[in-house]
Parts: C-alpha cells; sequence; structure tokens
C-alpha cells in the first residue's frame, strides 16, 4: 500500500496484457469515485471501466463499497458495488483495476494481487482464485452478479462487459498490512464499529458487505450516483451520519499514515466537476 | 482451562466477515491471509439462497476468543473448552 501515490493495475484487454501503473499526483482526489474519474480521464480513449476503492476499505467498517465508473452511451456514470469486492482490490495490494479496450474473444479475467490471467469463456469463474479471499463478478443471466449475490441498480456494467467480451472477473487478495501506531488503529477501528446505531438502514441477516454487519435489504442492488466524500472512501449512502464527521475521516485518514489536509477534502468535489467538465 | 471457538449457529453467519479481522488484528495484522478463520460462500441450488460457512484453524484458542463472539453481529459462535 502506498501512501504517497495510488496504484491501479492496467488491464488492456486487446492484448492480453496488464501493468502496475503509480500515480504519484493523483492522491488528491482520495480514492473510490474521486480516483476513478480521474484514470476515467486519463484513459478516456480506451473506453475504459475502472474499479476503484478507497483509503479506508478493508481498514474501518461500513467502508464496504466499490465504486465503478464508465461511460454509459456518452454519459458518466458511477455505481456503487457492495459484497466483498473493496476488500480483495485492498488486499490485492491496489486502489483501482482499469479495464481498457476489447477483448478479442470472450474472457474471464483472474486477478490475484497484481498478476492476471485471462480465461477461457468457459471456466467455472467459482473455481478460479482462493476461496475465502476471493471476489466473483460473473454473468448470470442478463445480470453481472458479485459473489452470487449483489449486482447494481442499472444494467451500466452488463453492457459494459458484453461490449468488450469480458464474461467474468475474479479478484484475489492476500496482501496483508499492519498500521504503524496498531493499537491507536484498533481503538478507532471499534469507535467506528460502536456507531452502528447511527446507519440509516435497518439491520437485517440478508449476505453482507465486507467489513459490515448490518446485513442489511439495501446492500444487494449498490447505489448509483451521491455524496463524493462517502463515495471516494468508499462507503455507502447509509453512513453518512458517521463518515460526514470529519473528525472520524481525519483519525482513520491519519492512523493509516496519510497526511491529507481539511483543505484536500474541501477542494475535492471542485476536481471532480473540473474533470467532469473535461471529460464531458 | 484453555477456551476454545466453537461455531455453534452457522445458518446465523451473513458473511460480513468482522471476525476474521478480529482475528487479523490479534495477530497484529490487516487482511485474509494466514487468518484462523475464513468464510466460505456458497448459492444452495435448491434454495438459491448465498449459504455461508466457517472454518476455524486449531490454533484459534490462543486468541482472545470472547472477543471474537462478541464481535459477530448475529451471535454465530461460543465459546467451549479445548480438549486437551
Amino acid at each position: 500500500m502506498s501512501l504517497t501515490a495510488k496504484k491501479a493495475l492496467i488491464i488492456e484487454l486487446d492484448k492480453k496484457r496488464a501493468d502496475v501503473k503509480s500515480f504519484s499526483d493523483f492522491n488528491k482526489y482520495i480514492g473510490g469515485v474521486g480516483l476513478g474519474l480521474k484514470l476515467f480521464q486519463t484513459y478516456f480513449d480506451e473506453e475504459p471501466i475502472v474499479f476503484s476503492i478507497g483509503p479506508l476499505n478493508g481498514f474501518f467498517p461500513f467502508a464496504s463499497k466499490t465504486s465503478v465508473v464508465l461511460d454509459n452511451a456518452g454519459v458518466i456514470e458511477d455505481l456503487y458495488l457492495g459484497g466483498t469486492l473493496s476488500t480483495r482490490i485492498k488486499f490485492a495490494g491496489v486502489d483501482a483495476i482499469v479495464l481498457l479496450g476489447k477483448a478479442p474473444q470472450k474472457l474471464i479475467l483472474n486477478i490475484r494481487n497484481t498478476d492476471v490471467t485471462f480465461e477461457e469463456e468457459d471456466t467455472n469463474a467459482n473455481l478460479l482464485g482462493l476461496p475465502g479471499k476471493r471476489s466473483v463478478l460473473k454473468r448470470a443471466n442478463d445480470e453481472i452478479i458479485l459473489d452470487d449475490y449483489f449486482t447494481t441498480q442499472e444494467d451500466f456494467l452488463e453492457k459494459k462487459f458484453t461490449r468488450k467480451n469480458i464474461s467474468g472477473m475474479v479478484v484475489t487478495g492476500t496482501e496483508t498490512y499492519k498500521p504503524a501506531d496498531f493499537g491507536r488503529y484498533q481503538e478507532i477501528y471499534y469507535r467506528v464499529l460502536s456507531q452502528a446505531k447511527l446507519i440509516t438502514v435497518n439491520k437485517s441477516v440478508d449476505p453482507s458487505c465486507s467489513n459490515c454487519p448490518m446485513g442489511c435489504e439495501k446492500s444487494r442492488v449498490g447505489e448509483l450516483g451521491g455524496n463524493v466524500l462517502l463515495h471516494s472512501l468508499v462507503t455507502c449512502s447509509f453512513t453518512e451520519k458517521i463518515y460526514s464527521d470529519i473528525g472520524i475521516v481525519f483519525s482513520c485518514l491519519n492512523v493509516l499514515g496519510y497526511d491529507y489536509t481539511h483543505e484536500d477534502i474541501e477542494n475535492l468535489p471542485k476536481l471532480i466537476e473540473e474533470i467532469l467538465q473535461k471529460t464531458t | 482451562m484453555t477456551k476454545t471457538l466453537e461455531v455453534k449457529f452457522p445458518n446465523r453467519c451473513v458473511g460480513c466477515e468482522l471476525c476474521v479481522f478480529e482475528v487479523q488484528r490479534q495477530l497484529d495484522k490487516v487482511g485474509l491471509e494466514g487468518s484462523f478463520i475464513r468464510i466460505f460462500r456458497a448459492k444452495n441450488p435448491k434454495t438459491k439462497n448465498i449459504e455461508f460457512s466457517i472454518e476455524t484453524d486449531p490454533h484459534i484458542g490462543d486468541l482472545d476468543v470472547e472477543k471474537i463472539k462478541g464481535i459477530c453481529p448475529n451471535g454465530v459462535f461460543g465459546v467451549g473448552a479445548k480438549k486437551e
């Protein structure tokens, strides 16, 4: 995990090639939709799909979503997927996975940390990756389903996967981290977890997102658009009362070693607006 | 008496993985690799529901099992005596 640059796994589908790239000047986009839009702009000519996470994913409760930025018939859309994908991308050691171009044949992407293999379409995606440490995103009937349960509100991702000849994507993450002040990290973790009562969705017994105890019925279809800060971290809108508290956000970021300032947070909406104006 | 963690109500698991991350914190790390608990998910072909299964490593008893039990939002675990 880099604190001074954003790392993206760039997958060129047409060449069946993957590289990790480090973007030292993208830190100000924080992560999630901010980083996703910047990467989308950077690779605009190659029709990117950008899966991106934020600095809190994997480390703190309720930061459980993955941002997906893509073009849908000339409109830039930001979708948010639940499930286990955000933690697997974090533990793969990258901040984003960017899919460029179009595969020559239908295939399944098998990503293990930063290694990528391109599997035949008829491969059983559920047999790829490491059980317990993977997320499986695959086509089921007309939908793209994550972990056999989670999906998106619209069919933008399905259409894009079809267009790019992607039948599935499996992400396995095996990296581990240790924040420098581990005691303080744990203290903040439990403090955030104790605020579950502030979440504006009812606890239930549906499949839950990784690192979120709610098991809520809303998680299945994810989200579309919304609060820029929450979606850069990347949390869901139901946690707004927790993660719109700048004190909490800074405590989380600082204990992980990030040196974001209040100005960085305040400038984020403007940066995103600039990207949207230049890209559309 | 040494305590150990028992999976008492696996049907209550929602796959949040809070227990996995609690184990890792007790091992001084954040991540999934090397955890003494692993959560597996599978779709029941009959009901079409997602079902979770939980595997614990015998070394789980070396950790604070009460804390692991306590972090589960749905009371999946119990604490029992470890057989010597």
